[in-house]
Formats: structure tokens, C-alpha cells, sequence
């Protein structure tokens, strides 16, 4: 993915040159998705936090390695989407807090989402939660983020083909999983 | 899987409640502790800090060291030169560079 940001482009330059203060303007820019990538693999606010600032860390340290011209977005929420998966195949070795239920929902109009909302989506995060590491990080990021599958292939550094492969199969586990919630049948 | 899929929209549509958005103060904490990372100066950096004076003295104090060494050297083969030579020969002392 090209970077149609001129501000963004100035501030990567900047931050080559060594200003560290013109980082600022990528973090803000970046850290929501950064964060909602390593939640959505993690499932824990704490290990979530730690991972979207190593990534920009890890970013800031290898800025050099950076190619000019590409989005830095996709490129510093692969780091965390690494990292992320890299720590749940380790998760022994960390604190494991399961997400809470109260956690889960954080939309500003919590109090008027009705109860039956709120248990449909936890019926379809448990869904997704249950799918093959690659699907399951697709599907969040397609279903619950509302990323566009060029921005996801960018992110996982997977080809759109394969994004589209492993949506497709996502979505027959969840339909499968979710039938008596929407039914079997495509129709 | 159909260009537009009626299940995958209404999935998206119910997961939106999953959806994290993170309070302002909790961007505000992590951007200062990224911050405060990346203003910091890191290992290699303090490391070369510390290590370029030394470095230096070192360096210093190896050159005096091979100056004085190779400027007594060469004074002592002066001297040496200028104290000349005996030689003993069949019971004669020769006296050369006196």
C-alpha cells in the first residue's frame, strides 16, 4: 500500500534524520488500529498496550529499514500483529487475563445497545475466537475493525487472493458455528 | 464467497459492538510511553557515549606511550653510538668513536 499522506511522508523523513519528536504525529495517526490489531489477538487490554508500544518502538528503531513511499499504518501494525501472534504461541510465559465480558463492549452507547445485541456479538466473538490463527486474525480485522482486505493483506503481508481464501473459510466455520443465529443456508 | 454477502455484512453489523476503542486517556498513556522510549537514548547509544572518551584516552595515552618509546629508543642507540667501542686484540684494547 502506497502512503497518500504528505504529512506523513514529512514526519517518517524527519524521524530518518533522527527528530524524535516528528514520531508523535505517527503515533497518534496510528496507535487505535495498532492497539484494536494486537487486542484482537491477544483478547487482553494489558498485553495489548505493551504490544502496540513495542511495535512502535521496535518501528522507530528500524525506521531505516522503512521503504519511503510505503504506509506506515500496515507496516507498524504488522509488527504487532507478530509480536501478537508470537506471544500466543508463548503464552505460557505471560500473564493471561481472558477478556471480561464488561470489557468487551466499549461503544459510547453502551447503555442503549440492547442485551440481545450484546450476546450476539459475544456468540460471534466466541466464534471467531475458536478459528485457525490466520482466519481468526482476518475475520477480526474484517468483521469487528471494518478493515478493507487490501488493508488487511498489507497488514498481515499476505496476498489479497489469500486474505480473500481465508475469509471465505472463516465464514463457513461461522456460519456453521453461528446457524441457529442466522441460519444455514446463504440464501 | 459473492462479491457482496448478506451473512458477512450482517456478522460485521453485530460485531460492531466488539469493536475497541480506546479512551483518549489511555492513547495519551501509551503515546507517552512510546514517547519516552524512543526519546531515550539507547543502549548502544549510551554505551558509545561512555565508551568515545575512553576510547579517546586510550587512544591517547597508546600514542605517547609509542612516541616516548620509539624517542628513548632512539636516544639510546644515539648514546650508544656516541660512546664508542672497545675492542681487545691480542692483549691490545682498541678504542673506537672516543
Amino acid at each position: 500500500m502506497a502512503n497518500d499522506d504528505p504529512q506523513e511522508a514529512r514526519a517518517i523523513a524527519r524521524v530518518r534524520n533522527g527528530d524524535a519528536d516528528a514520531y508523535d504525529y505517527l503515533v497518534v495517526r496510528h496507535l487505535p488500529r495498532v492497539l484494536a490489531v494486537a487486542r484482537g489477538v491477544v483478547r487482553n487490554a494489558h498485553d495489548a498496550e505493551d504490544l502496540a508500544q513495542e511495535a512502535f518502538v521496535r518501528a522507530f528503531e528500524n525506521i531505516g529499514r522503512f521503504r519511503p513511499g510505503e504506509a506506515f499504518g500496515p507496516w507498524v501494525c504488522r509488527i504487532a500483529l507478530n509480536a501478537a501472534l508470537d506471544v500466543m504461541k508463548h503464552r505460557t510465559r505471560f500473564r493471561h487475563v481472558e477478556i471480561a465480558p464488561d470489557d468487551r463492549a466499549t461503544r459510547s452507547d453502551d447503555a442503549a445497545v440492547p442485551a440481545m445485541s450484546g450476546e450476539i456479538a459475544a456468540r460471534i466473538d466466541a466464534a471467531i475466537g475458536e478459528l485457525p490463527d490466520m482466519q481468526r486474525v482476518v475475520a477480526r480485522l474484517y468483521l469487528v475493525e471494518e478493515v478493507a482486505q487490501e488493508e488487511i493483506a498489507a497488514i498481515t503481508g499476505i496476498s489479497e487472493g489469500t486474505v480473500r481464501s481465508h475469509l471465505s473459510l472463516a465464514r463457513k466455520k461461522l456460519r456453521e458455528k453461528l446457524a441457529d443465529l442466522y441460519g444455514h443456508d446463504d440464501a | 464467497m459473492p462479491e457482496r454477502d448478506d451473512f458477512l455484512e450482517r456478522l460485521r453489523n453485530d460485531a460492531a459492538m466488539l469493536r475497541h476503542r480506546p479512551d483518549e486517556a489511555t492513547l495519551a498513556r501509551i503515546r507517552e510511553r512510546i514517547r519516552a522510549r524512543v526519546e531515550r537514548p539507547t543502549v548502544t547509544e549510551l554505551l558509545a557515549r561512555w565508551l568515545r572518551p575512553v576510547a579517546a584516552a586510550v587512544a591517547a595515552v597508546a600514542i605517547a606511550v609509542t612516541v616516548g618509546y620509539i624517542t628513548i629508543g632512539q636516544s639510546q642507540w644515539q648514546s650508544g653510538v656516541d660512546a664508542g667501542v672497545e675492542i681487545s686484540l691480542a692483549g691490545e684494547t682498541y678504542r673506537v668513536g672516543y
